[in-house]
Order: structure tokens, then sequence, then C-alpha cells
């Protein structure tokens, strides 16, 4: 398996630097987010979120996944892609570098991919796909130090083996009808709004590898709010979030990988290392929302 | 009954490489390997991430369609069908072990994320339930659209190790999964050679 460029080890007066810097940091957002709330109210805590997001449009479909089948065309389901526009079974870093994107902000040349949703056995396309980048789900410590995802980094999400709703992470809701309760299965969507999908990926890497045998174990999810031991490398959190225009009755959808729990994604990273490293150094680390160009909102 | 109880003893016994003795003991008995058969400990070379692949979903697909040719001696009294199940069988089979003895000696896994659930080639749960209650010339034509589904696939996929693949012991065994697969459509399509409808896209 592919090894990221070692971490130097951060010695522990940086580190604790670090942790000045980050405490400084948010007492800084802190005291700017107060004076936003002066005039704009409720919704004034929203830009106090570490956040930065690319939203894509679709780029093609192939029966290809170079994460789990690399080298052999034709081996997979159907998978729908967003991000680079050249993916297909034999793809590599260096193409998705030289690749153009579906995506807004157009740096990002990441490649995403999951298995087409099929109503009465015709494809359909998401709408949208927003892959946000964020730090949650663990302390705020640990949000100060997030690392960026290694370029190159490959990792599969969800279970697309999954025989039931038991075992599987997927979630599917209803955009503009929070009344439908999320299920791990499709939903009955209301005439007029859209079925969703979420994702989330696991945020904490084990440092080293940019792959692994079944393309999931060198991350992990937190655990107690923080990174196990094993896996102490606290990266963005992915969520993927799809939006499809259709609703009404699911029996009449299936995704190429079979019921909705089978939901997955994948993810090919390939952002320039400088866009990423800016990204989680002005919005992650410092907990601020930021738009497509990585600035805050 | 007696249907019942050997389908079920197979199942158990193909577990894909899981465990990895029980499945090859149903199979050929362990003899020394033939002068031109690589040897079976340390083969030369190393396995790039498209052999493993491609061992991997081998294994898998193999293992999905040992159970629709089991079904044949007991939903048809066609020589020519039982025939041609054996003779797949008997190739696939051998793949299978060969593929099992690859992956253990690469290190492998030997499942990966997308084995298991719905793939090009691989008959579903709900529709090997159909196959098993199928029969006559039904029975014939779903045969016939799964076979060709299957040996359509692992032809194409072989292929693709064939010319990517880097494990010369590995990429030997592509070469004898194209020849074999393509010598039972051969037959297949002398048997059926209606095209059946298309399967779902998946």
């Amino acid at each position: 398996m592919d090894r990221a460029a070692p971490l130097s080890h951060v010695p522990r007066r940086l580190r604790l630097a670090t942790a000045i810097g980050a405490l400084l940091t948010l007492l800084g957002t802190y005291l700017v987010s107060t004076t936003d709330r002066a005039d704009a109210a409720p919704v004034a805590n929203v830009i106090r979120v570490a956040e930065f997001p690319a939203d894509c449009t679709y780029s093609h479909r192939l029966p290809d996944d170079p994460i789990v089948f690399p080298g052999l065309p034709g081996a997979s389901h159907m998978h729908s892609f967003f991000g680079s526009t050249v993916t297909n079974g034999n793809t590599t870093l260096p193409d998705l570098v030289k690749s153009t994107s579906t995506c807004n902000p157009a740096v990002d040349v990441s490649s995403y991919w999951v298995p087409t949703l099929y109503r009465d056995n015709v494809a359909v396309e998401p709408a949208i796909a927003t892959f946000y980048y964020l730090g949650e789900g663990v302390r705020a410590d640990v949000v100060a130090n997030t690392q960026p995802i290694p370029q190159g980094l490959r990792l599969v999400a969800g279970n697309a083996k999954a025989t039931g709703p038991n075992d599987s992470i997927a979630r599917w809701s209803c955009l503009h009808a929070g009344q439908v309760p999320p299920s791990k299965d499709f939903v009955t969507c209301p005439a007029g709004t859209m079925l969703e999908s979420y994702l989330d990926f696991p945020q904490c890497w084990n440092g080293r590898d940019l792959d692994s045998p079944d393309h999931k174990s060198h991350l992990a999810y937190p655990v107690n709010q923080a990174c196990p031991s094993t896996h102490p490398v606290h990266v963005p959190k992915l969520r993927q979030v799809l939006r499809y225009p259709v609703n009404g009755d699911p029996s009449h959808f299936r995704l190429a990988s079979g019921p909705g729990y089978t939901m997955h994604g994948d993810f090919f990273n390939a952002w320039p290392t400088a866009e990423m490293a800016r990204r989680v150094q002005d919005c992650i680390r410092p907990v601020i929302k930021c738009g497509h160009d990585g600035r805050p909102i | 009954m007696r249907a019942r109880a050997a389908l079920l003893t197979t199942a158990v016994l193909l577990a894909g490489c899981a465990g990895g003795t029980p499945a090859d003991s149903a199979g050929p008995p362990t003899v020394a390997p033939a002068a031109s058969t690589p040897s079976s400990v340390g083969s030369a070379g190393s396995f790039s991430p498209t052999d493993i692949a491609w061992l991997q979903l081998t294994a898998a697909m193999t293992d999905r369609l040992l159970p629709v040719l089991d079904l044949v001696p007991t939903r048809t009294t066609d020589p020519a069908w039982r025939r041609l199940a054996a003779d797949v069988r008997a190739s696939n089979r051998s793949d299978l072990t060969r593929s099992c003895q690859l992956l253990r000696e690469a290190g492998a896994p030997t499942t990966n994320p997308h084995e298991g659930h719905d793939m090009p080639g691989m008959i579903t749960t709900d529709e090997l339930t159909a196959l098993r209650s199928a029969t006559g010339t039904t029975f014939h034509r779903l045969l016939a659209a799964h076979l060709r589904a299957y040996l359509t696939q692992t032809v194409r996929v072989a292929t693709a190790e064939q010319k990517n693949g880097v494990h010369p012991a590995t990429t030997t065994l592509a070469t004898t999964v194209i020849r074999s697969n393509t010598t039972h459509q051969q037959n297949l399509n002398n048997l059926s050679p209606t095209p059946t409808s298309p399967t779902p896209p998946r």
C-alpha cells in the first residue's frame, strides 16, 4: 500500500504553542461572531462552524472503481462520478491532478463516486452533490489540531454489502420535508421535495497509509470525541450530501449496489496540497464557515 | 429433500476462500503439482493491487455461481445442459481454488468491500430464488441468462487482469480463465443461440 510522506514528529513545545494559538484563535472567533450576532440574531452563530464545501455536478457513469478494482475497468457495478471528469478504472493520482473538475471550486480535482440510483431501472443523477469538509464530532482541541487530508488518499465509506439497516451508516431523508423521519433505507418524500442521502466519512487517519487492503481501515471514526491511538491524526470529516430529483414510492428505487442501506461513497483526494492546507488553517482549525473559495462567508 | 440437503451442504462448504480448507477439501484431492503448474509455495514476483482485486473478485464471483450450477441436475434432465453445467463447474471450481491459493500467498484478505452484493455477472438472491422454482424451458432460459452474464463478465475482467496485472502466476490464471470461459460461452451459444433479455443495470 502507498504510504504518505511521514509527518515529522511534532515537538511537545510546538504542540503547546499550537494549542495556545488555537485558543487565541477561538477567542478571536468568539469576539468576531459576537459582534456579528449583534445585528443578525439567531442564525449568526452558523458562522462558528468549521466547514468548507465543494459543490460538484454529475460528471459521468462507468462500471469502474479505481480504488476497489484498480486496473480492472468494467469490474464494478455502475458508479456515478463527481469532481474530476476523467476518472475510470485505470485512474491514478497524476491523472486527477491534471484533469478538470465539475466542482465549485474548480481547484478540487478530487474524484468522488457513488453507486448509481435507478428509478424503474432508469438512472437518476443527483441535481447536486455537496462534499462538506467539517471539523465536528470531536473535542475543540482536536479540531484545533486538524491536519490536511493527504493528497492521494483513497477511502471508501458506508457498507456496500450491508444486508440490512443494522449494518449500515446510510441516511436517507427529504429536502424541504423535515417531518419525514430519516432512515437507513429509502424514504417516501412528498411531491415537490427531493430525496437526500447523507454519508459521513471517518476523520481519524493512521498518519501513514494512503490506502489499505479494505480501503477503509487506514481511517477510523472518533471514539469519545477524540481520535483513537491507532489513528491519531485528525483530518477534516468529509460529509457527502446527494440530492436526487425524485420523490414518492421508494419501491421504484434501487442502487446499483442493492437497497438504500447499501449506499457508500468512494473518495480519491486530489486537492492541491496548498489549497487543502489553507482551508484547514483558515476554516477548520479556527472554526469558521467558509465558502467555495475557502474564505470566511 | 435430497436435493435440498445437497444444496445446503454445498452452501456450507463453499464460502469463497473463507477458512480455505473446507472448500478445498470438497474439490479434487491435493496432489503434487504437475510439472507445468507453477509451484504453489511462493510463486515468483509480487502482487499489485490489480492482481489482488482481480483474485478477490474472481473468488467472489465464482462463489456466487456455484449454487446456480448445483441447481442444474435437480431442475433439468436435459443431458446437454447438465454437461455444460458440469464443465463450467469443473474449470471454475479449479480457478477458485487457485485464486484462493494465490490470495493466501499474497497475504491479502479474501474479501473486498464490493463483494457479496449486486455486481455485474453475479446472480442476486432474488434471482436465485426465482431460478430455484423454475422448470423446463423457463429454467433453461434463466440459466442461460445467468451463465452468459457470468461468462461475459469473467472474461472481461480477466482480460483486464491479463493486460494490467503484474504477478506472473496471477496473469497466467487470467489466461486460463479467459480460455476456458470463452469455450463455455461458445458451448452455451450452441445450446441457446437466442440472446436472452438483458439483465437490469447494476
